[in-house]
């Protein structure tokens, strides 16, 4: 709560926005989960679920597009710059992925993987990347 | 972008923070242009200049000149 109340505004409305779409991707989650929606789990309609699940991650990444837009222009260079890093690293790493189970027999990754293996990797660069060049 | 941001701030007794304000940028911008890790844009450059009431190539050193 200390770090919150140290935040520009924008930082702020980042965290709540951010919160607010991963609270539903996490009740979607949780309930099919817990068996809420195994009527339609493996059905055509299961897509309209899947859907659901996705649709709270376009809003995470609308909601990093804001901070952008409402940052001053270091922190949107250097959010831009870790985005692309953890963007490209991602895509490698699961086309990779894609490839090894084309080709080899790796086990089968879901796609929905790529988005934390996104952020997993927007946090590791992060570190190393501090210069908006 | 090598600049005497820092000494001018300090000269004033300002903080980062109270400078980002002045400015309108955050914390970390003000540390980023101070440590030459942010090259400011034309438009940052020149609310830096009228802030301190100096030309910007007292500022920032020309890397081209």
């Amino acid at each position: 709560m200390a770090i919150f109340k140290t935040m520009d505004p924008a930082h702020r409305r980042y965290v709540i926005r951010t919160n607010l779409f991963m609270a539903g991707y996490v009740a979607v989650n949780m309930a099919a989960i817990f068996g809420a929606f195994d009527k339609i789990i493996g059905e055509s309609a299961g897509v309209v679920l899947g859907l659901a699940v996705a649709a709270p991650i376009a809003g995470q990444l609308w909601a990093t597009m804001s901070l952008m837009n409402e940052s001053d222009e270091f922190v949107r260079a250097l959010t831009a710059k870790r985005f692309i890093a953890a963007s490209g690293l991602a895509m490698a790493l699961f086309s990779a992925w894609g490839f090894a189970e084309s080709y080899g027999n790796a086990p089968h990754a879901p796609g929905w993987l790529i988005y934390p293996l996104f952020w997993g990797l927007f946090g590791l660069v992060s570190p190393f990347l501090k210069s908006s060049r | 972008m090598r600049n005497r941001l820092r000494d001018l701030r300090t000269e004033r007794g300002w903080t980062q923070e109270q400078l980002g304000q002045g400015l309108g940028v955050s914390r970390q911008a003000v540390n980023a242009l101070e440590t030459e890790k942010h090259d400011p844009s034309l438009d940052l450059a020149y609310r830096i200049a009228v802030l301190f009431g100096r030309p910007v190539e007292d500022i920032f050193d020309n890397p081209h000149a």
